[in-house]
């Protein structure tokens, strides 16, 4: 059996850079090899390329091989760039982790970033369509905003959740970011300043709200016997993962306020980490929008359905409650590079299992990250733990 | 802010809102011809029936290539609606009024509905389809000139 772990992590400042996108992949692999003495760019054997915005925004569709000529990596199992807008990221891991786990691999970087604000600021918003059906809900006008302002109405609707418990996932996520050096956002939020913030779509004002921003980061896997000579840290392990769409277009979306291809992939994940959703000690979820944390609680078995709204009102998504989530701000506090986010949980969590993070969870033995991606219509989980078993 | 347009040649890489839409370009070309007659249509499979949106070429359960198309229901009622402020596509002018509805148990569109103001549209609303022109698309003809193929689109508006 060929296990998989992390063994070091690195991402560059992200926010509104004066940067360009190989700059961002520059910063970040330098951080991430900066991160551990025991490895170099010369121990690389693959790299996989994460990013979505890259054909759009910076022009350059073929990607993987310019990221490694710029970080020094001769890559010789696999060179490849993976798309799957905001969950790009973590779809890069699980590439890497099969094709180490396959025997395909044995070290493998996972770098993944944007230069959104290009060529103007508004870039971000005049491209959102592309990450939706294009044909279809893109004509209509249809962004990312509206759908999970649609999905809050429906929550608020159906279970009570309220604008006052969706603006403490934001205050929360600030407050985990405050001290998070290279995050777009390092300032708290209070609760009254939150909810009286300018409306983007009803109900979710500002806050509610993850920026655009400009950033990378970078990952490196190795099979468990390289990872013992490639790190003098705990060994983390990814322990399960999977991955799940159940349709795309918005008029096939079967419910708005449950994710079934989350449930689906959650399911997946905790069977093969053979895991249950209450063992997680520590969870990075895809809060591009407060109502997307409150959702995911729920989907992802912290608690009820239904029941997020209290899950964040009663402290237990905070630490020192049930499963802290989002220990290192979220996309709320770090920005969302749709590319580099679930490389950046990643880095979260493995930091967290070492017992290293920012903001520790103290004990943290298992960990979780969730991304999604597009009109809600992909959904992935990977299982990190300190143990095999 | 308005988006600026495909023709202007301001943006260095304009996104097109719009699909093309024409036979050379879309082999559910019938769907926008359709939309000119003010028919929202798609397909179904022949074989097992199932109706799919958008229309499709092959029918993703069965796989068939035996398709018809079929009429949708142009009238519907509004079950949620968003009000969009800041933050459009490029194509579209803030503020858009997104609203998912409930097309005669069908379809649940999430739409948008014009030529309506802020606060105008509430939940059970009833809507019906509104077709409307969107910027020609520029093609290659023969001997180097270029013609600007016409196109059309969807959305929804209130019936008063
Ligand atoms: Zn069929």
């Amino acid at each position: 059996m060929r296990n998989v772990c992390v063994i070091a992590g690195g991402q560059s400042t992200w926010g509104l850079r004066r940067a360009s996108q190989r700059d961002l992949f520059q910063e970040a692999g330098k951080a991430c090899f900066d991160s551990n003495d025991l490895i170099s760019n010369k121990n690389i054997d693959g790299l996989i390329v994460a990013s979505a915005g890259t054909g759009r925004c910076s022009l350059q569709t073929h990607l993987a091989p310019l990221v490694a000529e710029y970080l020094g990596i001769k890559p010789e199992s696999v060179c490849a760039r993976v798309e799957l807008s905001g969950a790009s990221g973590s779809a890069g891991i699980i590439m890497a982790y099969g094709l180490i786990k396959s025997g395909v691999a044995d070290v493998v970087m996972v770098a993944g970033g944007e230069k959104l604000h290009l060529p103007q600021c508004r870039e971000a918003d005049y491209s959102g369509p592309g990450s939706l059906d294009r044909d279809w809900d893109g004509a209509m006008g249809l962004g990312l905003p509206p759908l999970f302002a649609l999905a809050a109405k429906q929550h608020m609707k159906k279970y009570g959740t309220t604008e006052e418990q969706m603006a403490l996932v934001a205050v929360k996520n600030r407050r985990n970011g405050m001290n998070n050096p290279k995050g777009q956002f390092r300032e708290p939020v209070d609760l009254k300043t939150a909810l009286n913030a300018k409306t983007v779509v009803q109900p979710l004002k500002l806050f509610d709200c993850c920026p655009v921003t400009d950033g990378a980061a970078a990952i490196i896997l190795a099979v468990e016997d390289k990872a013992r000579y490639f790190t003098d840290q705990p060994l983390v392990y990814i322990r399960g993962c999977a991955q799940a769409s159940a349709g795309n277009m918005t008029a096939n979306m079967a419910s708005w306020t449950t994710w079934e291809a989350l449930k689906t992939a959650a399911r997946q994940a905790y069977r093969n980490a053979r895991i249950q959703p209450q063992d997680v000690d520590v969870a990075q979820t895809h809060d591009c929008f407060t109502i997307a944390e409150i959702i995911a609680y729920e989907d992802l078995g912290f608690c009820e359905k239904g029941e997020g709204g209290c899950f964040i009102q009663e402290g237990k998504a905070d630490f020192g409650g049930q499963v802290p989530v989002n220990t290192d701000g979220g996309l709320l506090s770090c920005g969302h590079p749709p590319g580099a986010t679930g490389i950046r949980q990643g880095i979260e969590i493995m930091r967290q299992l070492r017992g290293d993070a920012v903001r520790q969870v103290a004990g943290a033995r298992i960990g979780l990250t969730h991304n999604l991606s597009g009109a809600i219509s992909a959904h992935t989980v990977v299982v990190y733990g300190r143990d095999l078993e | 802010m308005k988006g600026i347009s495909l023709l202007e040649g301001k943006y260095a890489v304009t996104m097109d809102p719009y699909p093309q839409q024409s036979k050379e370009f879309n082999r559910i070309h019938p769907f926008y011809e359709n939309l000119r007659q003010k028919r929202f249509t798609t397909t179904r499979c022949r074989s097992c029936g199932w109706r799919s949106f958008p229309p499709r070429v092959i029918c993703p359960e069965c796989l068939s290539t035996e398709l018809e198309w079929v009429d949708l229901p142009v009238r519907g009622r509004v079950l949620v609606v968003t009000e969009e402020e800041t933050g459009v596509p490029a194509g579209f002018d803030p503020p858009l009024i997104h609203a998912l509805i409930d097309l005669d148990g069908q379809l649940t569109y999430f739409g948008r509905v014009i030529n309506c103001a802020t606060g105008e549209l509430k939940e059970g609303d009833e809507v019906k389809l509104a077709v409307f022109r969107v910027e020609p698309v520029p093609v290659d003809a023969k001997k180097g000139a270029v013609i600007l193929q016409e196109r059309v689109f969807f959305a929804f508006e209130k019936v008063k």
